[in-house]
């Protein structure tokens, strides 16, 4: 196979220098640069971007449902009053799980995402490290956003972007747990001793170990449900 | 379904001041009665009952036992009525499985691959081998499986099927193999709880005693100079205990000269046909290289269509006078209450 | 007795030629009142003094060193879509990077490998200044010269024509791989620009008459790029041949051979080396305003009297320098082999149309 070389009449390549020139000096006046000058310019995030998890204590009802999602095995539910979630940031990937399974958005998700950790001891957060947002030393003045209409363009505003999220609690179905099955039961009492409201209660009466669920003080949390060895209690939607 | 917010579970009997489990210690086992089936530890809720191949044990039961009752409810030795006899049936035959190899006609092995095949089980759990002969449980999915050597055949031990039962019932329908006690056991946890009807087929076995493997081993290493690691098939035919070697060459002696190592617990059971299982199946009463079949329910009636349906396997003689005889056999020689 | 006597003469000597600046007139007639300090400020202010170290000497460069480097980065920076050195002095935005590199060549630790020949090793680059440094004295920025002669556009292009030299020598002396590709490149880009380039100053001397820069100069009335600029063209390309400028930065390959002949230097040799390659542009940028764009001519301002030609002079030179760092973003580079056939082909054809060109203008007696 012969390659031939390739010919160029002397017009276009004066045409093509030309043309090389122009688009150099247009871009030395005007570049259609798209640059982010991070750390001084910040750029614009969504409100569901998955940054660090922070967790509001009033609202969560102890349903372990986090800890068992994790795909990194990176939430550990540490003993307050109840047990409560805590996160280990050097496992956590940042799926947000945790978040999306939490039945009341207790755990909820913030745009901070750039942290540094000084020891591999401080990035195990505590329950009570994750009620308040870190303390963040922002150097950010402008927020960049992109926009995209015929072609991509930066615009920057002269706003430092608030990177807490406010997240509405969300309409639940309310379900509380029941015995749909008498049959199954063998009278452990498992499901009593692992309730985190105490809503289960066992009674010895005549013979007859007796078994109760107090539909007041039932969140609806499911951790009885997974306990029982036989199927005995499903969550039944509130009435 | 309708909710209900308040139940009950009946307490059973407590004959000492201590917590189930330990009534169940002195009642059952300390009494000698117990037959090492394992249906207390399938039950136990928070898996404290350890069934190895000592006798039947919760350690630090006083801790950790949550006093709920099911072992004593469910156990077969508990407050024991013997049973004996044949038994009902609905049918009587002898098979010999076209597609698998086992210790006579394979039959055990068959009727668990059609009821996988059938979608009646979608697990079962057999009892496979090492190399000395000390039984695994395994849970078999699929029929390719079952073609595998150790899993099939008589393993003459002790296994922990009962407790595996545990980690599938909430999930699979699934399949058993067992001894009589063991079948008396699946019905004593299907009446307590309707979870366990999630066991769809029961499989008994003609059973005289059964064997603590470290005994067995122990035995035929110092009495006969028998290395289980050389055995490819045990056997007990007419009264003798048989050996096959890889060598080839056989070893052989009456099954009485096992009487010094029986466990306490066999020497009460009459049962010797399974009385309680869907199935019963063993070579009594068939020629070599064939099973015996008593069909008891509708369920393994089914299965036995679908397998002489597809053409699994073929029919055989059968005498039940054979059976009957040795089911009386055993209530002569294992008389309730002991008399020594 | 005598020293004083001999003291005595200089200052006569540098009073008689001192650079007249009205602006500052004042203050220096007041220092010339202070005994010994009149004797150091006539010195400065003597023009020959002023040339070199002043304008358009060494203070020129280190202006233009300065500017050149940061100018070069972002322009770069903004052509390709970045944004180039930012962060040494925030309110600036980076603008003392180059003072900051420069701070750091001190610093550095000077390695000279085993395998090196070390006295040339380190005494080369500073060698090499001498060829750099002296068409300096030659170069004349108005009333501000320090060696006025009739030959000096030729004895400039003599001199530059010496410094490939002293570079090839460097890369012999590093004894290294690229070292040596890197001169045997610039050896063949030598051999590629230097007869068009001579050419072509010969062509504009022809066209002048004379090689007299203050002869060239007043000559100009109109640009000399616009009288010839065929050699305008060659001068530029040379231009860029000549100090490893891409498009012909083949010497110094940074992709290709890890930057040629100066791949082992480090510290303040490697600064020094740095500031040769701007220091030839500098020296050709200001032979390129003298020939074509003319020289100090322009508005002069009456207020800085002889420093004013000087100052448009220093401009000139300083907004083609700019230019060139344009085309260094612009263009890819050469093939060595193709560089050679441009040199000897295109180059060599246009720098004798050129030459024909200028002969045509001065048999025409339009320059007079």
């Amino acid at each position: 196979m012969k390659v031939e070389k390739v010919e160029i009449d002397p017009i276009s390549r004066i045409i093509g220098h030309i043309n090389a020139i122009s688009v150099g000096v247009k871009q030395a006046i005007k570049p259609e640069r798209i640059t982010v000058e991070y750390p001084r310019e910040r750029r614009k995030l969504p409100d569901n971007f998955r940054g660090l998890i922070l967790f509001e204590k009033d609202r969560c009802i102890s349903c372990f449902r986090c800890a068992f999602i994790c795909p990194a095995n990176a939430i550990q539910m540490e003993l307050y009053d109840n047990y409560y979630p805590s996160i280990d940031y050097s496992k956590c990937i940042l799926c947000h799980f945790c978040v999306d399974s939490c039945p009341t958005t207790a755990l909820k998700q913030t745009k901070i995402h750039d942290v540094a950790f000084r020891d591999l001891d401080e990035m195990v957060v505590h329950t009570d490290e994750m009620i308040n947002p870190p303390k963040l030393v922002r150097e950010d003045k402008i927020t960049v956003e992109y926009k995209i209409d015929r072609e991509l363009i930066l615009e920057r505003r002269k706003e430092v972007e608030n990177l807490i999220v406010d997240v509405e609690p969300v309409e639940r179905i309310g379900y509380h747990s029941a015995c749909v099955n008498p049959q199954n039961c063998i009278g452990c009492a498992l499901c009593a001793r692992v309730c985190p409201a105490n809503a289960i209660s066992v009674k010895t009466e005549d013979e007859k170990r007796v078994l109760s669920i107090d539909v007041d003080k039932c969140t609806g949390c499911g951790l009885c449900v997974r306990e029982c060895p036989t199927k005995t209690l499903s969550l039944v939607e509130v009435v | 379904m309708e909710a209900i917010y308040k139940w009950s579970v009946e307490l059973p009997k407590r004959i000492h001041k201590a917590k189930y489990f330990g009534n169940l210690e002195a009642e059952v086992i300390d009494k000698g009665l117990c037959s090492h089936c394992g249906t207390c530890a399938a039950i136990c809720p928070v898996d404290g009952i350890i069934v190895e191949d000592k006798p039947i044990e919760f350690p630090n039961w006083k801790r950790d036992c949550v006093n709920c009752g099911a072992c004593v409810r469910v156990c077969p030795r508990w407050d024991y009525k013997p049973l004996n006899g044949i038994g009902e049936y609905i049918e009587v035959l002898s098979a010999k499985s076209k597609r698998f190899k086992g210790q006579d006609g394979a039959m055990v092995t068959e009727i668990m691959a059609s009821a996988l095949e059938m979608g009646v089980i979608d697990r079962a759990v057999f009892v496979g081998r090492d190399e000395n002969w000390k039984p695994v449980t395994a849970i078999v999915k699929d029929v390719e499986q079952l073609l595998e050597e150790t899993i099939r055949g008589t393993k003459y031990s002790f296994a922990d099927v009962m407790p595996r039962i545990k980690e599938l019932i909430k999930d699979y329908k699934v399949g058993v193999v067992g001894t009589p006690c063991m079948m008396s056991g699946v019905r004593r946890l299907q009446k307590e709880s309707e979870i366990f009807e999630n066991i769809k087929l029961a499989i008994g076995l003609f059973c005289t005693e059964n064997f603590y493997h470290w005994q067995l081993h122990e035995f035929l290493l110092k009495e006969k100079n028998v290395d289980m690691k050389d055995a490819v098939k045990t056997d007990i035919k007419k009264g003798k205990f048989i050996v096959k070697l890889r060598d080839g060459s056989k070893v052989s002696f009456p099954v009485k000269e096992f009487d010094p190592i029986i466990p306490s617990g066999c020497e009460v059971c009459q049962d010797f046909s399974a009385v309680e299982s869907d199935v019963s199946v063993g070579s009594v009463g068939s020629k070599g290289g064939y099973s015996s079949l008593i069909v008891r329910q509708e369920n393994a009636k089914e299965i036995l269509d679908y397998i002489f349906e597809k053409g699994y396997a073929e029919r055989g003689d059968m005498s039940i006078d054979a059976v009957q005889k040795l089911c009386d056999f055993k209530i002569k020689i294992h008389p309730y209450p002991p008399k020594h | 007795m005598e020293m004083l006597e001999v003291l005595v003469e200089m200052f006569e000597m540098f009073k008689s030629n001192m650079v007249n600046i009205p602006l500052i007139q004042p203050v220096i007639d007041a220092l010339m009142n202070i005994p010994i300090v009149n004797y150091i400020v006539a010195l400065v202010l003597w023009k020959p003094f002023f040339a070199i170290a002043i304008l358009p000497g060494l203070g020129g460069i280190m202006i233009v060193l300065l500017l050149m480097v940061y100018w070069e980065r972002k322009l770069t920076a903004r052509i390709q879509w970045r944004v180039g050195p930012l962060e040494v002095f925030r309110p600036l935005r980076g603008l003392i990077q180059p003072l900051a590199d420069g701070f750091r060549y001190f610093f550095q630790e000077v390695i000279v490998h085993v395998d090196s020949h070390r006295p040339y090793f380190v005494q080369l680059p500073i060698l090499t200044f001498i060829p750099v440094l002296l068409p300096i004295l030659f170069i004349p920025a108005g009333e501000i010269v320090a060696i006025r002669s009739s030959y000096a556009i030729q004895i400039i292009v003599a001199l530059i024509a010496l410094i490939p030299i002293t570079i090839i020598a460097i890369g012999w002396a590093s004894n290294s791989r690229f070292a040596y590709i890197g001169s045997v490149r610039e050896a063949m880009m030598y051999f590629a620009y230097e007869v068009p380039f001579v050419i072509a100053v010969l062509a504009m001397i022809l066209m002048y008459g004379s090689g007299d820069p203050y002869v060239i100069v007043e000559k100009q009335s109109v640009p000399g790029v616009i009288m010839n600029p065929i050699a305008f063209l060659v001068f530029f390309i040379a231009t860029l041949m000549a100090t490893s400028r891409l498009p012909f930065e083949i010497p110094e390959a940074d992709q290709e051979i890890a930057f040629g002949p100066f791949v082992e230097y480090s510290g303040i040799l490697f600064g020094i080396v740095m500031t040769l390659a701007y220091e030839k542009l500098y020296i050709m940028c200001l032979l390129m305003s003298i020939l074509f764009f003319g020289g100090w001519n322009g508005i002069s301002i009456p207020l800085l009297g002889d420093l004013s030609p000087a100052i448009w002079l220093f401009v000139k030179a300083v907004v083609v320098m700019l230019i060139v760092a344009l085309a260094r973003s612009i263009y890819p580079r050469f093939r060595l082999d193709q560089a050679l056939k441009l040199g000897w082909t295109s180059m060599l054809l246009i720098s004798l149309v050129s030459l024909a060109l200028a002969i045509v203008i001065r048999l025409s007696g339009w320059l007079g």
